[in-house]
């Protein structure tokens, strides 16, 4: 039978209708996030699942490739008309496939192997996309609490961000896991900014509905040695880019973007940490940026 | 010449620095800052669409307070700089 769930992630909230069957199959992710009241008002999108043959055919679409992070993920966009049309690839097959509305405010997915893959990802966009007009950014980022405060590492695929939050939590005291992968950051009306925990942590099973005021974000690179620099302005704002999601081609979403991330580079203190996996590296870093 | 498609200009903390927004600009990573005249030659660029080292020496000349000698000097600089980061198609 199919049913719909609201769920509130940094505060939005959105909709997904599916079979129930897919929906419990979501709930060790997404049931933290569940919203009980069932309130469909200020939805900032609604995904409905559908079969195949009821999703429309799709033809005269030019298919562009939009992300190619890593584990062979792709996805591949294009228009057709006022909408848009995604495809969601996960090493050489097509997991699943997407077609928006104009304001991309309504999508519908076809998911046939139901792995939740294409499903995370298609909600990911959309969420990505919805907020990006509202303070809002989704990073790439594993994140750590320390006594109230949030910290971000950030870094391409396979450069050791979970493994120097995991660094964190085993030599400072006090620390724990918010996001493994993909948290919500926001900024607030007063420029102060928070990251959320959101239902996507990569591979960590890391689902917590938690937000605390973010006490630093920090570039990782491999390294021979460790050195932690303080950056500012414009290489602070070149250095988070690669880390935030969105489509920035859309110039509503680009611009929007843009806005959170100079008020992050305003408000928040941005380092770059040159590292090793080593104890030497969580220390030093968390020595220079809880100072601050 | 014309602006390559998905470059744009953002201003970060009161500077300058360009950015790729578009699709096939995904791997540009480099840090392009820019000065207060090159920002604004830049938005000009953007207005003619088609533009010149001519085109926008004369409208550096109306917009500054600048020989068209040294103009001319510094807008061949600017779009030298700009062709090299590959943010410009001759």
């Amino acid at each position: 039978m199919l049913n719909t769930n609201v769920y509130q992630v940094a505060g939005h909230r959105f909709a997904v209708t599916a079979e129930d069957g897919l929906l419990q199959k979501m709930d060790q992710q997404y049931g933290p996030f569940l919203v009980k009241d069932d309130n469909t008002d200020g939805l900032v999108f609604w995904l409905e699942m559908v079969e195949n043959e009821d999703f429309p055919s799709v033809e005269g679409v030019t298919k562009e490739l939009m992300q190619d992070e890593d584990a062979g993920i792709k996805i591949l966009t294009g228009s057709m008309g006022q909408q848009s049309y995604y495809e969601f690839w996960l090493r050489d097959r097509c997991e699943g496939r997407m077609l928006t509305d104009a304001d991309r405010k309504k999508a519908l997915l076809v998911d046939p192997n139901q792995t939740l893959f294409a499903l995370n990802n298609a909600i990911m966009l959309m969420f990505a996309m919805a907020t990006a007009r509202l303070d809002t950014a989704l990073f790439h980022s594993s994140v750590v609490e320390h006594q109230g405060r949030a910290y971000m590492f950030l870094g391409k695929s396979g450069t050791g961000k979970s493994t120097h939050s995991q660094l964190w939590i085993k030599y400072i005291p006090e620390t724990q896991l918010v996001n493994d992968d993909n948290p919500v950051v926001r900024v607030n009306g007063d420029g102060t900014a928070t990251v959320y925990g959101s239902p996507w942590s990569g591979k960590t099973p890391c689902y917590r509905n938690v937000s605390y005021p973010i006490g630093g974000i920090v570039k990782l690179r491999q390294a021979p040695e460790n050195r932690i620099r303080r950056l500012r302005g414009v290489e602070a704002y070149v250095e988070m880019i690669p880390n935030i999601s969105g489509e920035r081609r859309d110039k509503t979403q680009a611009d929007g973007i843009h806005a959170t991330e100079n008020a992050l580079v305003m408000n928040v203190p941005i380092w770059f940490l040159d590292c090793l996996p080593d104890e030497e590296a969580a220390r030093l870093c968390y020595e220079t940026i809880s100072k601050k | 010449m014309k602006q390559n498609e998905g470059f744009v200009l953002r201003e970060v903390c009161g500077e300058y620095v360009i950015v790729g927004e578009g699709l096939n600009t995904i791997d540009f990573g480099k840090l392009l800052s820019f000065n207060e005249t090159a920002a604004w030659l830049w938005e000009e660029a953007g207005r003619q669409g088609d533009f010149t080292v001519d085109s926008l020496t004369e409208a550096l000349c109306r917009e500054y307070d600048v020989t068209a000698e040294v103009a001319h000097a510094d807008v061949a600089d600017i779009i030298d700089r700009w062709q090299q980061s590959g943010i410009i198609t001759i």
